[in-house]
This record gives C-alpha cells, sequence and structure tokens, in this order.
C-alpha cells in the first residue's frame, strides 16, 4: 500500500499515558508515536503490561492520554469531551473484546440491532450476522450460543455501524484453537470485504503473519514496527 | 498461613466490605431503624401512659363507681358504705352553670363540683392544685379552676368572674389551678372534644354550693371506692336499687367514666401500633437484607472459595456473612430505639397536652431496647438464612468458578408483537423482569408496602377531614346550643324564640333511658328532634320517622336488633314508663351511639306531655353580642356550646397529633421506599455493571444506558403504585376497624389529593434513589470491567 501518498486515518504522536494504582505512579505508554493507515490490518504485539491494551483503548476513546496528541482523520481528538468521545465510539469505532462482552438478555440479533438502531448509516443487522456466518443463529440468545459464535456476534455488532476503526483487543484469547482460526477469517473478510481498518492486540506472535503491519511494544514504547510481506491466510497459522 | 489470628483478619475484611457497601448498609439500617423507633415510641408512650394513669389514679384516689342522681338525702352515704364491697364514698354536688368570662363575648360553661369541707369525710377524686391555694374553709366565692380553661383564657389565680348559679349571679374568686383524674380528658357533657375556652371545671366549697343550690343535707352525685374483693356489678346494683327513686340513671364503673373511656381508647390504640407498621417495616427489612446478602455472596463466590480453600470452615465462614446481616440489624435497632425514646418522649408530650396530667411521667425502658434487638437479630438471620446456606453449601472447587451464566430464553414478551415495536434497548428491561419474575414481585412488593404506608398515614386525615365536615357542618345548621339545667315544659322554653337576633329555634329532647331487647338491655339517650326543623339533621339525609326509633348501627349491633325489631324503652326519669317501639331504621354515625326520634314522638311515648333539654339556635351574627349578654344571664340554662369554637378547638387539637404523626409515617415511609429502590438499583447495577460498560463502548450515552437501569426500577416503581393504593385502602381498613370503639368508627374516606401526595412521594424517592445511582453509573470503570471474566 502507497502509504505515504495518503495521510493516516489515525495520527499518534507522543502519546503517554500514567495511571496512579494506590499510592505508585505506572506509566504504561511513554510517547508512542505512530501513523495508522486506512485500510491496513495491523497486529501490535507485546506481553502482558506492554501497555498494547492501554494504547487500544486510548484509540478507542475508552481512556483518554496523559501527553501526546491524538488525530482521527486530521482532527485531534486529545482534547475531546466525553460526548465526543462517545459520539466517536458510537459511529467510527467498533471493539471486539476477549470476552465477547454481549447483552446476555438480547438474541444475537438484537445485539446487532442495539446499533444498528443508534448508528449513522448501518448496514441491515442480517447482513451482519450473514458476514460471520451466523444467520441461522440469529434469534439465539448468548447463553445457547458457543464461545466461538458468541465472538463472532460480537464481531457482527462492531462491523454493523460500517465503523472506520474496528479495534480488537485479544479476540481469540478465550477459544480454543479452531475456533480462534475461524474468528480471524471472519477479521480478516471484514478488512477485505468492507475495506474496513483493524486493529488487532494479541500476546499471540503467530497471528501477526496475518497482518499487513506488525507493531511491537515492550514497556510502554513501541520497539519495532515493520511491514509484514509474506501475508497469509488465517486459516494458515498455527500455533 | 493465616494459623493464630484467622479471625481477625476475616473481622478486618468484614469491617472493610462493611464500608465498602455502606450506603446499602445505611439503607437496610435505615428501613429496621423506622420500624423499631416506631416499636419503641408506640411501646414507651403505652407503657408511660398506663403509668401515668396508674400513679394518678392512685394518688388522687379516682373512684371506682360513679352515680348520678337528682337529689339525694347526704344520710344515704352511711347506707352505701355498708354496701359489701364498698371501701371509701364520696358524696357531691354538681352543676352546669353559664359563665361570664372575662374577655371572651360568648357565654361559657362551667361544671362546679363541690370538695368536702375540711373534715368531711375522705376525698375522693381528689384535687392536684398545680398553683395558687386551696379553698379557704367558709369562703363562699372562692373556686380553684381547671387548668385547660385558665389557660384557654389567659386567667390566673386572683381573677375573678362571674356564674349564674340557680338564677342568681355570682362573682366567683379563683384563688387556684387545679387538676383532677376524673378530668383527664376534659369535655362538656354531650360534647365529644373539648373546648378549653367555654368549658372549664371549678372546685368550690361544700357548703357554698349547698346554700348557693340550695342542696343542704342532700347531694346528686356519688363515687364510691372498692375493696380488694368488692365486686363492681354487685355494688352497682345495689346502687340502682337504693336510688332509683332519687332519679338515678344508674350507676356505672370506671369503664363508663367518659374522661377514662377517652384515656383507655387511646392507650389501646397506642398499642395497636405497637405491632402494625413496625412488623411493616421488619418484613421490608427481612427482605432488604436477603436480597443483600445474596448479592454480597453471589459476587464474592471466589473469596469463599479461597477462603474455604485456606482452611476456614464452613462455620466460620457462615458466621463471617452472617455478619453482613447483623450489622444493620443490630445497628437499625440502637439508631431505632435512640430515635425512638426522642420520639416517645416527644408523643408523650403530645399526649400530655390532649390529656390533662398532674404528672405526666416518660419511661423508656431498657427491656425495650432489649426486644427490639432480638427482634432485629432474628429478623436479620432469617432473612440471611438462604446467602448463608449457600455458602456453607458452596464447596471451594465450585466457587473458584464463575456463577452460572444468565440463561435467558424467550419468553411471553417475545411472543407478542409489541416486543417489535419498542427499542432493543429497552427490550432488555423488559427481559431482565420477565427473567426473574419473582425478583421483581418481591420489589413491587415492597415499594407497595411504602405507598401503603403513605396511604394509611394520610387516610387519617381524610377521616378526621370526613368526621368535622359531618359533626360541625352537615349534622348542624346551628351555630349555638342552648343546654338547660333541667327538663324544661315546652311552654317555658318557648321564650327562647322571642329573643331578638334569633333567626331560628329548634327543640330537643334528651331522655335517658334503658333499651331492652330479650336478654340484652343498655342505657342510652334518645334524642327526640324536630322533623321538620332541620336545624340538626340526621346523617346521609336520612328522615325521622313519625313514629318509631333510628338507632346507629354499632347500637343495633349491640343490642342485637335489625330494622323492624320491636324494643322496650324504659324511661329512667320521670314517667319511668316501659313502652315498645319499633326500629325504624339505622344509620351510621361517625361519634358515639345514638337513637333518635320525632320529638313528638317522643313526647307521646313518654306521656309526660312533652319537655325539653336544649334548643338550637341560628343567630344573626351582629346581634350576637347582646344575645350572648341575654344568655349569660338566662336561669334554667346550663350551658352554651358553640359549634365554631369547638370546631376550632379540634381542629387545633388534631391538627398537631395528625400533623406530627401523619409526618413521621411519611418520613419512615419515603425511607423505606428509597431502601428498596436504592438497593433494588444497586443489585441491578452491580449484576449489570459488565453489560452497562459495554453498551457505553459500543457507543451508547451516559443518558442511554441510565434509562436501562433506572427504567427498570420506574417499571417496578410504576407497577407497585396501583397495588400499593390497594394495600393503602386495606391498611386503612384494618386501621379504621381495629381503633375504631364505641366512641368513635373512623369513616373509610380516602381523598384523591391522598393518592396524589403518595403518588408523588413515590416517584420523588424514586427520583431522587435514581440520581444517587446514576452518579455511580458515570463513574463506572469501562476498562477495567470490560478485561476482567465475569
Amino acid at each position: 500500500m502507497p502509504e505515504h501518498e495518503q495521510s493516516p486515518l489515525l495520527r499518534l504522536s507522543g502519546v503517554s499515558k500514567s495511571y496512579t494504582m494506590g499510592e505508585v505512579v505506572v506509566d504504561a505508554l511513554k510517547g508512542v508515536s505512530l501513523d495508522i493507515f486506512s485500510g491496513e490490518l495491523a497486529v501490535m504485539l507485546g506481553a502482558s503490561g506492554s501497555g498494547k491494551s492501554t494504547l487500544l483503548n486510548i484509540i478507542g476513546g475508552l481512556d483518554v492520554a496523559s501527553g501526546g496528541e491524538i488525530f482521527f482523520h486530521g482532527k485531534e481528538m486529545t482534547a475531546a469531551s466525553e460526548l465526543e468521545l462517545t459520539s466517536y465510539r458510537r459511529h467510527a469505532v467498533g471493539f471486539v473484546f476477549q470476552f465477547y462482552n454481549l447483552i446476555a438478555s438480547l438474541t444475537a440479533l438484537e445485539n446487532v440491532q442495539l446499533v444498528t438502531e443508534i448508528a449513522d448509516n448501518p448496514m441491515p443487522p442480517e447482513k451482519a450476522l450473514g458476514l460471520v456466518g451466523l444467520e441461522s443463529r440469529m434469534n439465539h440468545f448468548p447463553s445457547q450460543l458457543s464461545g466461538g459464535e458468541q465472538q463472532r456476534v460480537a464481531i457482527a455488532r462492531a462491523v454493523a455501524k460500517r465503523p472506520e476503526l474496528l479495534l480488537c483487543d485479544e479476540p481469540t484469547g478465550a477459544l480454543d484453537f479452531q475456533t480462534g482460526k475461524l474468528v480471524l477469517e471472519v477479521l480478516e473478510k471484514v478488512n477485505k470485504e468492507l475495506q474496513t481498518t483493524v486493529i488487532l492486540i494479541t500476546h499471540n506472535a503467530s497471528i501477526a503473519g496475518m497482518a499487513d503491519r506488525v507493531i511491537r511494544m515492550r514497556s510502554g514504547e513501541v520497539y519495532e514496527d515493520h511491514r509484514n510481506t509474506q501475508k497469509r491466510h488465517p486459516s494458515e497459522l498455527e500455533w | 498461613m493465616v494459623e493464630g489470628k484467622p479471625g481477625n483478619l476475616l473481622i478486618r475484611k468484614l469491617f472493610r466490605e462493611l464500608w465498602h457497601h455502606r450506603a446499602q448498609m445505611a439503607a437496610v439500617a435505615a428501613v429496621v431503624a423506622c420500624g423499631i423507633a416506631v416499636f419503641v415510641s408506640m411501646s414507651s408512650v403505652r407503657y408511660s401512659l398506663e403509668a401515668t394513669r396508674a400513679d394518678y389514679y392512685s394518688r388522687y384516689r379516682f373512684a371506682d363507681v360513679f352515680m348520678q342522681v337528682k337529689r339525694a338525702p347526704e344520710y344515704y352515704r352511711k347506707t352505701v358504705e355498708r354496701i359489701p364491697g364498698v371501701a371509701s364514698v364520696s358524696t357531691r354536688i354538681i352543676a352546669d352553670v353559664t359563665l361570664d368570662v372575662p374577655g371572651l363575648e360568648e357565654p361559657a360553661t362551667g361544671r362546679l363540683i363541690s370538695l368536702p369541707d375540711y373534715g368531711d369525710g375522705p376525698i375522693l377524686n381528689d384535687l392536684y392544685i398545680k398553683s395558687g391555694r386551696a379553698l379557704q374553709p367558709g369562703a363562699d366565692d372562692e373556686v380553684i379552676a381547671s387548668q385547660p380553661f385558665l389557660e384557654a383564657n389567659g386567667l390566673r389565680p386572683g381573677d375573678r368572674l362571674k356564674a349564674v348559679i340557680n338564677g342568681h349571679m355570682k362573682e366567683l374568686r379563683i384563688v387556684g389551678m387545679g387538676l383532677s383524674p376524673e378530668y383527664v380528658y376534659e369535655v362538656q357533657p354531650g360534647a365529644f372534644f373539648p373546648d378549653n375556652e367555654h368549658f372549664g371545671v371549678f372546685w368550690m366549697g361544700r357548703r357554698a354550693l349547698e346554700s348557693a343550690l340550695d342542696m343542704s343535707g342532700a347531694f346528686n352525685d356519688l363515687s364510691l371506692t372498692l375493696s380488694h374483693n368488692g365486686g363492681e356489678a354487685d355494688v352497682k346494683g345495689e346502687l340502682d336499687r337504693l336510688f332509683k327513686r332519687y332519679g338515678s340513671l344508674g350507676a356505672y364503673g370506671r369503664s363508663d367514666q367518659l374522661s377514662n373511656r377517652f384515656l383507655s381508647d387511646e392507650i389501646k390504640q397506642v398499642g395497636i401500633q405497637i405491632t402494625f407498621l413496625p412488623s411493616i417495616f421488619l418484613a421490608v427489612g427481612i427482605f432488604l437484607i436477603n436480597i443483600v446478602l445474596a448479592r454480597i455472596v453471589a459476587v464474592q463466590r471466589p473469596e469463599i472459595a479461597v477462603l474455604k480453600a485456606m482452611g476456614f470452615s464452613n462455620r466460620a465462614v457462615a458466621i463471617h456473612y452472617l455478619f453482613f446481616a447483623l450489622t444493620p440489624a443490630v445497628m437499625g435497632s440502637i439508631i431505632g430505639s435512640v430515635l425512638g425514646a426522642w420520639l416517645g418522649k416527644g408523643l408523650m408530650g403530645i399526649y400530655a397536652d390532649f390529656y390533662n396530667f398532674a404528672h405526666p411521667l416518660y419511661y423508656f425502658r431498657f427491656q425495650e431496647v432489649v426486644i427490639s434487638v432480638i427482634l432485629c437479630v432474628s429478623s436479620a438471620m432469617l432473612g440471611a438464612f438462604g446467602a448463608v446456606r449457600r455458602v456453607v453449601q458452596l464447596p471451594p472447587a465450585e466457587a473458584m468458578r464463575s456463577e452460572v451464566p444468565k440463561m435467558y430464553r424467550p419468553g411471553i414478551f417475545d411472543r407478542t408483537e409489541l416486543q417489535k415495536h419498542i427499542p432493543v434497548s429497552l427490550r432488555i428491561i423488559v427481559r431482565n423482569l420477565e427473567r426473574r419474575p419473582w425478583k421483581a414481585a418481591l420489589s413491587v412488593v415492597m415499594i407497595a408496602s411504602a405507598v401503603a404506608i403513605l396511604i394509611a398515614g394520610r387516610y387519617s386525615y381524610d377521616a378526621v377531614e370526613r368526621m368535622t365536615e359531618v359533626e360541625f357542618t352537615e349534622k348542624h345548621r346551628e351555630d349555638l346550643t342552648l343546654l338547660f339545667n333541667d327538663s324544661m315544659p315546652v311552654s317555658v322554653a318557648s321564650t327562647v324564640g322571642s329573643y331578638k337576633g334569633v333567626l331560628e329555634h329548634e327543640y330537643y329532647r334528651d331522655e335517658p333511658v334503658t333499651l331492652h331487647y330479650r336478654h340484652r338491655s343498655r342505657r342510652q339517650t334518645v334524642r327526640g328532634l324536630a322533623s321538620e326543623g332541620g336545624l340538626q339533621r340526621l346523617i346521609d339525609s336520612h328522615e325521622l320517622p313519625a313514629e318509631g326509633l333510628l338507632m346507629t348501627t354499632e347500637l343495633a349491633r349491640l343490642l342485637n336488633v335489625v330494622r323492624g325489631d320491636t324494643v322496650e324503652v324504659e324511661f329512667l326519669l320521670g314517667s319511668q314508663n316501659r313502652r315498645s317501639v319499633v326500629v325504624a331504621g339505622m344509620l351510621d354515625e361517625i361519634l358515639g351511639l345514638s337513637a333518635y326520634m320525632d320529638i313528638k314522638g317522643l313526647h307521646r311515648l313518654a306521656g309526660d306531655g312533652g319537655a325539653v333539654n336544649g334548643a338550637f339556635l341560628r343567630i344573626d351574627t351582629s346581634r350576637a353580642g347582646a344575645l350572648y349578654s341575654e344568655f349569660k344571664s338566662m336561669p334554667g340554662v346550663g350551658g352554651v356550646m358553640m359549634l365554631k369554637a369547638l370546631k376550632k378547638s379540634f381542629d387545633d387539637l388534631i391538627a398537631e397529633s395528625m400533623l406530627t404523626s401523619t409526618l413521621i409515617l411519611t418520613i419512615f415511609a419515603c425511607v423505606l421506599a428509597f431502601a428498596v429502590i436504592y438497593n433494588g438499583a444497586r443489585i441491578s447495577l452491580s449484576e449489570r455493571a459488565r453489560e452497562l460498560s459495554s453498551l457505553r463502548v459500543l457507543g451508547l450515552t451516559k443518558r442511554e444506558i441510565s434509562v436501562i437501569l433506572l427504567g427498570e426500577q420506574a417499571v417496578l416503581t410504576l407497577l407497585a403504585i396501583p397495588p400499593g393504593f390497594l394495600a393503602g385502602i386495606g391498611l386503612s381498613v384494618l386501621l379504621a376497624l381495629s381503633l375504631s370503639s364505641e366512641l368513635y368508627r373512623l369513616p373509610l374516606v380516602f381523598s384523591s389529593y391522598n393518592f396524589l401526595f403518595s403518588f408523588i412521594v413515590v416517584v420523588s424517592v424514586s427520583l431522587v434513589s435514581g440520581f444517587a445511582i446514576r452518579r455511580r453509573l458515570i463513574r463506572l470503570d469501562l476498562i477495567e470491567v470490560l478485561k476482567t471474566r465475569e
């Protein structure tokens, strides 16, 4: 992808984050600078505590940075109000979590509708579920679905609003190998067919194989950022 | 390992977690405290009233048996003293007179009671002289006046007033202010409510009164005390036999003595309240403890497992969780006891204003606190039972796993068309309610009990309002009632109508009789009213039949008669005829027991040519002053009853006690509603923090997720209001039934204002608790919640 001819979808410049945990100050991010381009599938690798989740939360507008600047489509997000962040999450970002976080009292279809009811230009919820291969399980409640199915509902829910950015935090972390791969295939499909920018964080280095770009983090810093020249289909991954 | 001080660790855990859950614990404690406060205050008030009464009666030798006669020779006292079972006897002269009180335009009524001159036998119904001095032997113009009368009129010992005694105007000097156990509740004969400005009791020397009333060597009032083995019934029977010819209306015991009767009814009513409300509060407390503890245990499953894995015994862990229930319960019982002691003291103050005690005592007994603590501890154990049992039964390995995920299946709601038309976010509310209908029902029941208490609290207001309306407006069109000293022939009395300024007048006859029906009989006054007049009317526009007797339902119940039965009427005075009369109908009155006849029919039945006991007057208010001064000196008039003054005095008197009790009930019901709604929302928040965070991440605003969480509480609150109204009506009916006596029955009336008020209070309380929860909702840590597995 001709990255230098295009302005980035997301630009992070010297982003830092420190927490006070009790009486200890923890520097979770120490000046991260990063450009993410439209349509990229970026895998962010790092051990537990490397700061990758913190970075993802800040990118997703769940958390605010302590320092530095973040631009989305060139618009500065650093000083965004609570309401602007909510609107950003509502329209621009989709989330997929390790533990699915579906609403137990709503069916698969309704979980997706929850988002399509409030988004500006959503796809039909049935179509979103079709994308993840769950048309036949639409009217099931989460407790009636397997883990992999639940995660696919979560992905359908995240992409139904046609977000520009899909953020995935250890999406296969709670799944077995086969189911995990199935979920990764869905993510790849979303990236490819909908041209959605995907940032996927994981501590599983094998997943980097499917990425356009691999970003490695350690102790709150990006220490490696390279393009993956031998991109593989998720079904070819092994771990 | 924790060997050595494991208990200490658990105690530390307990304290920290109690602190963490302080708002919920406080809510539980507050509900318990309200119940206990009512229990303790009402128990203390009852005990204090009983103790005050007992102390007052014994210190001032309140008599056991009373009797009024027309006039009986004094030597009969010796005869009475010889009746077996009689301990001591006191004879008196009592007369009601018209008073001209300085500063009071209208005439007032004074009840003059003779005090034995020095050395003249035992004093029963003795006097407590609060200020001033005792009567000087031989002084014929000295009186001791009752405290309520003096205070209402701003008079003091040393002041003077005029009385018309036996047709002569006499100036009386007030030398003392006193109180007597006989007039703890000081009302004018024929009235139900005190009007202290226009009615007072005066004690005067026997000889002075004898000469003023030409009662030398005679008495018209007798009272006696019984010896320990004295049978009241036998003594009364003997008195009736002895004094029938002297115009006795029958001897009666303390239970029929008006003042004592009012006081005893009051004590009985206080007694009912000891159990009524506290049971509701404690029941809600048990439910609250149940749901709060169940949630704490559910959240702490892994910790329970760790504790067990570390070697803490089931017993130790169970006791640990039991303390989550016991702490708010014990705190509630202590706070409630303190609050109850304080409230009780305040309430006793109100009772002491209402009832005239010489020495009002307030007792707060430690025993009440002990009972409260026992009640609360057992309630807490009951409430905690389910959750603690779960703690014990949880195997450590299973406890390590998280609780079974929430199962949802399509419910009734999903089969309806309706669900398609409501937004998904609101479907969450319906599904949650549908999934645990018992939990929802329990919340509805608890909120409904708060609504019910509010309704019952305001009900007494409505009932009294209705009582006032009936007693002071519907039944009466007169401005005042003239009470004659003795019954007068109609020809004599008719002069009343000739006074300038009297617009309408209407006589009535009050005839003391005994009504007999089969083996039942009852002393009763039959009132004869002019059927065509209409100054005094019967309730619910009942018409007086030309013949026959109308009686109140309550009286009919006591005599076991129904409409159409024939009762025997035995006249106690005059002709002493015994005649049959048909019960022509019944009516539901609020106060007392009454029987009515057309006045002419009553004259015929009595067979005495007709006599009247008083007159109702409607007067031209511009001439009121002149008329009042006429009445003040009118011979034969024993008293004047002013309807407006009676109403004002009633309003003032009732307003304070009513306002206080309604205020207390309203506050307590608010506490109850708040505790239930707040706890419900807190538990929902805890159960659904993760879900709500997910929704926030999906881009729902704080407002939108607040609607989901608080919407559920709002639905529960709204669902609770209609059954709450019904339960409130039920509670009021129970209250009305248990508080009603022969003296009065609370009418069952509910104003729309009552329902509106309860609705507004409950909705406001749920809004307040909603705001309290919203603060927590806003602080929800999205990241923290989502990272963890449920």
